[in-house]
């Protein structure tokens, strides 16, 4: 009994000691798969057909836990020791850090994975594989936690099943999340094993969402963990087996958008994967060796686990397209990547099913910024197909497609001539994708509309326009509706150097439905400088909302001025602080703020609608008839004019002192925005004052000149002087003396202006006489008004 | 002093817990401090320095001694009933694999002793009531004396329980992950340990489950009848909230000590006082006052 005993005994110790030894050599590797459940934190991309929360979609728990699995059961395969933090998806699952740091301490792991994918957190989409640790890039605090890394990242980057857009990456927790301080990571926070924490690739990147959903792709990324293990344990010569995966797409037919929301795709993402395609693997003599299919959810992802070194074929077979097959090796514990790209089957020739324009003998003519859109019953050969496309008369224009080749569109660069008959022909030597022509030539005509590009009625800054410096506005008309989509893009402001000067955009306006014409008006949000030129430049795709767009860029220079600029020899008839007395029929006259001198403007709201001829007047108070507010022959008439771009053309209108005389001085025409000096000489009056009396507004009856808004501010005048003869009377005499100017007539004389060089009055009197002993000597021009007539006569003093 | 509301579960049972003061361990001494362990008495105080040293704290004389010096250096350290220190340190050997090593720190001698072997795999530091173990399952464990009196320790998803020298292995509770935090309450009759996914577990020396509090985590007894706790949130990456927590052991009662943002965690209790660390490494001590 006792030697049995011993024996058990020693049996027993021996046991352990196997146990012991086989423990030391073996590997210890804890799998955290992040998160856990289908909660808020759990991460679900939210795509087509799954709605938000559907736990059958796509969420990181899921497809971290299929990957922790999958890399737990290769590690066991390869004589690994694991353990797991969770093996179901459950939010009971979702053990907090503090936990998971602790289980995979208690359990003596040599190294930690904890498995994720990744997300921008922004519009942006990207895709490449990363791998942090805990500590400063290049410094972890657990040593070796670097070198895991770097042994791991090579594995999941060589994935040719998905689409990378960048390298993969490396990072100590710490300097990646800087703004964290040396938090890091939760779950390599107080970890001791060799510890990393992998994003194996971006989720949030569409296609790479649908991958995810994979059985077979998140077993291929357990794979590749467990042979970036393998590399870190300098154990890949210890297993025999490899791997063999591969995605199968069309080799042309796009990816069908089918998310709420158009997604990114790069590279070989933008071809449709293949549902449900059997995949087989047959060794050198055809034997089939492994079977597989690829899912339907749109991943096209296949995967060979546990494949004996050698040469093999795969076959790829699917009823819709051609069969494909490729030779492969596989090497003892390596990843064999082959992708496929398969060819449909078209079996039939290629017809046009559908088209525009729609168009026969009879019909309206068509819009000539239309496209022609051919609609085919198969994908069709870009290059036969555009080849084959002829129009008659001959017109350039850029061929683009839609819906993986099956729609073509045809885009003049410019626009259909007008009351053309347009003939298409597309030839029957146009072929579908698998090489096939039509059997028939195809033609459709159609008849074009007699306007082809968008007529500019107005700008503002026209061609070398002087715009005042304050924030100006920048406004195109045109003869119809503009289509207002990303259309302040399509006008831009650019100073000498080419810098681009930047809009107010919630200033914006546009025209609106009910519009007699089309516009755009913006003001910029800054000043520009006065003395600089800029330049406009309108592109040529400013289009209607029919398509219809100017017939050519425009590059229009202007110059920055300073309209309120200080005139020291213009005299002030009125400052406008006031507009007592100004009337204007039924149109509205205000004191507006909006000014360039002093407190107030004058600001005019009128409508021209109800007035025959299309015009208004705005006259002025009586005190302006007073003789020092009088113009004369060879006077400058300045005004400073607050525009509004209606074209209409304005007036001065001045009275002769009886009134029986009426003569109008153009201001030019309102076809500006902002502030505007105008100057002009006053000519061709008869003899004698005349008073200030209105402006004038003039239509040419055209809808954008019926109604606005005006102001006006400093009226100014300048005496005639140099050029303007001497005007004597012959019965007026003037005599001056050391004090006094005293005119003698045989009439009644009204008053007398003393006029410096400037034109500007100096001195002036109701009466015959003027008192000149303040006056500082010099050459001066006398101007007496005698009975309604006026003498001028230059004088020493 | 600072009156915490206590959040009764039951309103016929409603308690009062009272903060009684509130104050910063070894400000401007140390940097941050993390898995801080008090002794029994709670004059002495374990804890790990920002490079990973082992060091301890004695707040009778206000000096700090170093145990154990470089990263990993001294982990999951208890303070055994002998008054020692008993700690695991780690290497990594060329073949990438770790060997961990039982070692004990003496506070009188300032001695270290290794106990045991470098080896591979799990070994854990155990506290007992007469001294201390170094628990390696599956491979060579020490014990300070044949009857180290009573202690408690977890490993997978079962907990050990020694009762004078008599060790009992139990798994009351399902949990995949394994248990954690096994603390034997000061009249050496109950255990509290975490089972993972199922919260605070309390137990008898039998096994049979007495009470579970809740799902907090890092459990130990603040006297016979209490328990400290944290209570912890992430977004599966970095912590979003975190406090501390009082819990009645039957599981009838709870109240915050510290508010969710307050980041405290990883608690420990000894002589009636509440040491906690903060995200930050910020070592606070805690009085309270209890009102039944």
């Amino acid at each position: 009994m006792k030697k049995l005993l011993l024996q058990s005994s020693i049996m027993a110790l021996l046991a352990i000691f196997a146990v012991n030894i086989a423990n030391a050599q073996q590997p210890h590797v804890y799998i955290n798969p992040g998160h856990g459940g289908y909660d808020s934190d759990d991460r679900n991309m939210v795509i087509y057909p799954f709605q938000q929360g559907d736990s059958a979609g796509s969420w990181e728990s899921k497809s971290n836990l299929r990957k922790g699995l999958a890399l737990r059961d290769i590690l066991q395969k390869k004589g690994y020791r694991t353990s797991i933090s969770r093996v179901t998806n459950t939010t009971a699952d979702d053990l907090a850090l503090s936990t998971i740091v602790a289980l995979c301490n208690q359990s003596g792991a040599d190294v930690f994975y904890s498995i994720h994918s990744n997300a921008t957190g922004t519009s942006s989409r990207t895709n490449f594989p990363m791998v942090f640790y805990r500590g400063y890039t290049g410094s972890p605090q657990i040593a070796n936690a670097d070198v895991l890394a770097a042994d791991l990242e090579p594995y999941l980057y060589a994935s040719e099943t998905t689409v990378w857009t960048h390298n993969y990456q490396i990072w100590g927790d710490w300097s990646f999340r800087p703004e964290w301080g040396t938090q890091g990571y939760g779950v390599l926070r107080g970890n001791r094993a060799v510890a990393n924490l992998s994003e194996g690739s971006f989720h949030d990147y569409i296609p790479e969402a649908y991958r995810l959903l994979g059985l077979q792709y998140c077993w291929m990324e357990g794979w590749n963990i467990s042979l970036g293990a393998d590399k870190y344990f300098d154990r890949l010569g210890y297993f025999s087996q490899g791997a063999i995966t591969g995605n199968v797409r069309d080799d042309r037919i796009k990816r069908l958008q089918e998310c709420a929301q158009p997604f990114l795709v790069y590279d070989d993402d933008n071809l449709m994967p293949i549902h449900s395609a059997t995949v087989r693997l047959l060794d050198d003599n055809g034997t089939e060796v492994q079977r597989t299919q690829t899912d339907t959810l749109r991943n096209g992802i296949y995967t060979f686990k546990y494949v004996n070194p050698g040469i093999y074929t795969v076959e790829v077979t699917e009823p819709s397209h051609f069969t494909q097959t490729a030779t492969v090796t596989v090497n003892a514990n390596g990843s064999t990547y082959q992708n496929f790209y398969l060819k449909r089957v078209r079996d039939t020739p290629p017809v046009v099913v559908d088209y525009t324009p729609v168009w026969q003998e009879g019909d309206p003519a068509v819009k000539c910024s239309t496209s022609i859109v051919l609609s085919f019953n198969w994908d069709m050969d870009s290059v036969t197909t555009c080849d084959a496309f002829t129009l008659d008369p001959p017109l350039e224009g850029d061929f683009s497609w839609e819906d993986s080749y099956y729609r073509l569109i045809f885009t003049p660069k410019d626009a259909f001539d007008v009351n053309t008959l347009y003939t298409l022909t597309l030839k029957k030597t146009a072929e579908h994708g698998g090489g096939t022509p039509m059997d028939e030539d195809f033609t459709l005509q159609f008849y074009t509309q007699p306007r082809n590009h968008l007529s500019e009625l107005a700008v503002f800054p026209y061609e070398k326009a002087p715009v005042h410096f304050k924030t100006p506005n920048v406004e195109l008309r045109v003869d119809s509706l503009l289509d207002s989509y990303n259309l302040f893009q399509k006008l831009r402001v650019l100073d000498s150097e080419g810098n681009e000067l930047a809009w107010n955009k919630r200033s914006i306006k546009y025209n609106k439905r009910g519009d007699d014409y089309g516009y755009v008006r913006i003001p910029l949000t800054k000043d520009i400088e006065v003395g600089k030129d800029y330049h406009l430049i309108l592109d040529v795709d400013i289009a209607d909302t029919a398509g219809i767009h100017l017939p050519a860029a425009r590059d229009i220079v202007f110059h920055g001025v300073d309209a309120g600029a200080e005139k020291p020899d213009m005299e002030v008839l009125d400052d406008f602080e006031s507009v007592t007395g100004y009337n204007c029929s039924n149109n509205t006259i205000t004191a507006s703020s909006d000014r360039l001198f002093g407190s107030k403007s004058m600001q005019v709201t009128y409508d021209l609608t109800d007035y025959d001829g299309y015009w208004t007047r705005i006259s002025a108070p009586g005190y302006l008839e007073s003789l020092p507010h009088k113009f004369v022959e060879g006077d400058t008439l300045g005004v400073h004019v607050w525009g509004d771009m209606s074209c209409n053309d304005l007036w001065a209108v001045l009275w002769a002192d009886d009134e029986a005389c009426e003569k109008l001085i153009s201001l030019g025409k309102i076809d500006y925005h902002g502030w505007r000096y105008i100057s002009v000489p006053v000519k061709n009056l008869p003899e004698g004052d005349f008073k200030f009396a209105a402006f004038e507004i003039r239509s040419e009856g055209s809808p954008m000149c019926k109604s606005g808004t005006i102001r006006f501010d400093n009226l100014l005048r300048k005496r005639g002087t140099g050029g303007i003869d001497e005007v004597k009377l012959a019965n007026m005499q003037l005599n001056v003396a050391d004090d006094y100017i005293v005119v003698s007539a045989d009439t009644w004389v009204q008053g007398i202006e003393l006029v410096d060089v400037n034109g500007r009055t100096v001195k002036a009197s109701g009466n015959n006489c003027l008192n000149i002993s303040q006056v500082e000597p010099g050459v001066y021009l006398v101007r007496v008004h005698i009975n309604g007539r006026t003498a001028t006569q230059k004088v020493k003093l | 002093m600072l009156m915490m509301a206590a959040a009764a579960l039951l309103p016929s049972m409603a308690q009062e817990v009272e903060v009684v003061s509130r104050q910063r361990l070894l400000q401007d001494v140390e940097g941050p401090a993390y898995y801080p362990v008090l002794n029994q008495t709670g004059d002495r105080l374990l804890f790990l320095s920002e490079n990973g040293s082992l060091k301890y704290y004695d707040l009778t004389d206000n000096v700090t001694t170093t145990v154990a010096d470089g990263y990993v250096a001294g982990h999951d350290a208890c303070w055994g009933g002998d008054g020692k220190v008993y700690f695991v340190t780690q290497e990594v050997a060329d073949n990438h694999l770790i060997y961990r090593t039982g070692k004990s720190f003496d506070p009188l001698t300032h001695k270290t002793v290794q106990l045991t072997e470098a080896q591979h795999g799990a070994v854990c530091a155990v506290a007992a009531s007469r001294g201390g173990a170094l628990r390696a399952p599956g491979g060579n464990s020490y014990q300070s004396q044949g009857d180290i009196g009573s202690s408690a320790w977890t490993e997978g998803s079962r907990v050990h329980i020694t009762v004078n020298g008599e060790e009992r292995v139990f798994s009351p509770v399902d949990s995949w992950a394994g248990y954690l935090w096994a603390s034997l309450s000061p009249d050496g009759k109950r255990v509290a340990f975490f089972a993972a996914g199922k919260g605070i577990v309390v137990i008898d020396l039998r096994g049979q489950i007495l009470a579970m509090p809740g799902n907090y985590e890092m459990p130990c007894w603040y006297n016979n009848d209490y328990l400290v706790a944290q209570n912890a949130t992430d977004d599966g990456h970095q912590f979003t909230s975190s406090q501390i927590v009082l819990l009645k052991s039957d599981g009838m009662w709870k109240a915050e000590l510290t508010k969710p943002a307050s980041m405290a965690m990883q608690p420990t209790c000894g002589g009636g006082k509440i040491v906690y660390t903060t995200i930050d490494g910020l070592l606070y001590e805690m009085k309270i006052n209890i009102y039944e």
